[in-house]
């Protein structure tokens, strides 16, 4: 049996192609049309292995654009989708923190990769992968390169919370002559600090695994680490923990 | 005369909920506004008022209210004196606020200084239920009886007082009545259908009100198409709802919603007033002690749990008669009162085992749609 999730967030598109316990997956911008990343993101995947569309049994369709998908079975909201994936790549995963592009997720589950409780930030840009690519913008960088950037530096603070606010204040900092390495660690901190408050509402985990896009970001997983005071486990396929959970959810 | 009758006459009055009064304004009749659950619409019935709710709208962007009242402030109360600034409550003869929160008594203020209804009085509500604050309550009682008395040119007499209060007590055993259709399962209202029914019987004569009510328990109990079975059978708790783009969007994500605790709902119906031989004690009591909200301070007893148990077995009572599989905590952004309830509610409940769902929403209906996910999200995992 086949199944796909296809996950469209706010800035990439993911999908992953399941057969028993074998995945392949896919990564790909979502561009202006989420409906066109998905379908192309799915063919692309499919085209690679000889499959076709009808070979495929289920497809759940996951991420904030997963209304625009038209070809899919089912659709299933991207926390329920984390849960599930979180638990197949980290087993007994019991708090899920996602961090993608345009907003963060604190997810409880029952250590079995269903949801118990979950808080979300939606509505602002702070702690979210939206944060740290304006504010490497803003620093002349591209936002992968963000972590080898900062490595070791000691953080300065960024006291603003509000993304507007706070590209002005790294504005100010660069004037003040703090170097780009510190200013950067800062950043990372503040997101850290900003999901570790949200995650403090719902306690803490045992097994903290951390998802998403910003979760490829040693940088912010450190900071989080030591927020939380506590490890946090990320995989090299945690920015695809959202389609690998709606591929597994579709195989029932 | 009108033709409608049930869900559809409810649906109409929802549609414009001030219209009613304005045509009995026009005959003649006295208006009177009222916040809250606090003011009792007994007292202003027999004085020859048509009490009517104050509501806020989630439709119209709050422009002018911003001027009076900091944006610090629940959205619900700005949004109240942003309507009333343009205008919708001009034709109230009387004007009835209440210290149930700050949010209410700031209006209370503006709205005596900018609105000038012609009757205005501020009801001083305390905020615990001792024995002298139920006293103190009762004077305040009487001042509103006073005050209305004078404007309303109708003599107050304790039979008419007696009289309103067993009407209200039928009303009030109308919705209990109302709300029991929806233990089963599945419900026999959908919440949208209980909203537009609340709203309008706050909006209209008591006697209307209860014709309505009798005419909904016949019409649902009669139904074959419902709401439908959904993933999950919630309560909300919380301040209030008064549009059903709210409920609307719960229910499109897959949740019954079977009961509430909220004001537009059965917090202000729940329990009746004692036929007390001073209508004045029975009041007093019902209104302070009985209708349970957050604003007001209840003591303490024995153990953490205990004291939980004390103040929210009511909630408790509820979730296990309807059934419930899950609790919305509707909270309006910057109502302090519910805001500062939630971690002990949300132990309570967690404590039985009732998963729980917390939104802060911003009482605008353009700001509904970001919350879909997460409506989506405690169904799919309620079930």
């Amino acid at each position: 049996m086949y199944t796909a999730g296809i996950d469209v967030g706010s800035m990439t598109t993911k999908v992953v192609l399941l057969k028993d316990n074998d995945w392949q997956s896919i990564i790909v911008p979502t561009g202006v049309s989420p409906r066109q990343a998905g379908r192309e993101a799915f063919d692309r995947l499919l085209s690679g292995t000889g499959l076709k569309r009808n070979d495929i049994d289920y497809i759940v369709g996951t991420g904030y654009g997963r209304v625009s998908l038209d070809f899919i079975d089912k659709s299933i909201t991207e926390i329920t989708c984390h849960a599930r994936g979180a638990h197949h790549l980290v087993e007994g995963t019991d708090m899920v923190i996602d961090i993608g592009g345009q907003d963060s997720k604190v997810i409880i589950t029952n250590g079995k990769g269903k949801v118990v409780e979950f808080a979300m930030n939606d509505k602002c840009a702070a702690g979210t992968g939206r944060f740290l690519q304006v504010m490497a913008t803003a620093l002349g960088a591209d936002v992968s390169e963000l972590e080898e950037l900062s490595k070791d530096a000691e953080p300065v603070d960024i006291s603003n919370m509000c993304t507007v606010f706070a590209e002005s204040e790294v504005v100010s900092l660069l004037a003040q002559g703090v170097s780009r390495e510190r200013i950067i660690a800062g950043i990372h901190r503040s997101v850290a600090r900003r999901v570790a408050a949200m995650a403090g509402r719902l306690g803490t985990g045992r097994l903290i695994t951390f998802t998403g896009g910003v979760a490829r970001n040693g940088g912010v997983v450190n900071f989080l680490a030591r927020e939380l005071k506590t490890k946090i486990i990320t995989t090299p396929e945690s920015q695809l923990a959202g389609a690998l959970g709606a591929a597994l959810l579709a195989k029932r | 005369m009108n033709e409608l009758k049930g869900l559809a006459r409810a649906a109409q009055i929802y549609l414009d909920p001030q219209q009613r009064a304005r045509e009995l304004k026009a005959e003649g009749k006295k208006i009177a506004g009222y916040l809250c659950c606090y003011p009792p619409v007994e007292i202003m019935t027999a004085l020859g008022y048509v009490p009517i709710r104050i509501l806020g709208d989630m439709n119209e962007p709050i422009t002018e209210a911003d001027a009076y009242l900091p944006t610090v402030m629940c959205a619900f109360y700005r949004s109240i004196l942003d309507v009333a600034m343009k205008g919708r409550y001009d034709f109230l003869d009387a004007f009835i606020g209440a210290h149930a929160c700050d949010g209410a008594e700031r209006v209370s203020y503006i709205w005596r200084s900018y609105l000038k209804s012609p009757c205005s009085f501020y009801l001083d509500v305390p905020h615990s239920n001792h024995a002298a604050a139920i006293d103190f309550f009762k004077v305040q009682l009487n001042y509103l009886k006073d005050e209305l008395e004078k404007t309303s040119g109708c003599n107050f007499s304790q039979e008419a007082l007696r009289e309103a209060v067993k009407l209200y007590n039928k009303q009030r055993s109308l919705v209990r009545s109302l709300y029991k259709l929806n233990r089963q399962d599945p419900p026999l209202v959908s919440g949208s259908e209980m909203l537009q029914v609340m709203v309008s019987i706050m909006c209209i004569p008591a006697e209307e009100g209860n014709s309505l009510l009798e005419e909904v328990i016949e019409e649902v109990s009669n139904r074959s198409a419902g709401p439908g079975q959904k993933k999950g059978r919630i309560l909300i708790w919380g301040s209030l709802i008064d549009n059903i783009a709210m409920t609307k969007l719960i229910e499109d994500c897959g949740l019954n919603i079977v009961i509430d605790d909220t004001a537009i709902g059965t917090r202000s119906f729940w329990v009746d007033v004692d036929e007390t031989s001073d209508p004045f004690e029975g009041l007093a009591v019902r209104y302070l002690d009985k209708i349970v909200c957050p604003r007001t301070f209840r003591d303490t007893k024995g153990t953490r749990s205990e004291d939980l148990d004390n103040r929210f077995k009511y909630l408790k009572i509820m979730a296990k008669e309807w059934n419930v599989n899950g609790v919305y905590f509707n909270i309006i952004r910057n109502c302090d009162i519910h805001g500062y309830e939630i971690p002990e509610v949300r132990d309570y409940f967690e404590d039985i085992g009732i998963p729980v769902l917390v939104i802060e929403q911003d009482y605008s209906t353009t700001a509904l749609e970001p919350l879909r996910t997460r409506f989506q999200a405690f169904a799919e995992n309620i079930g």
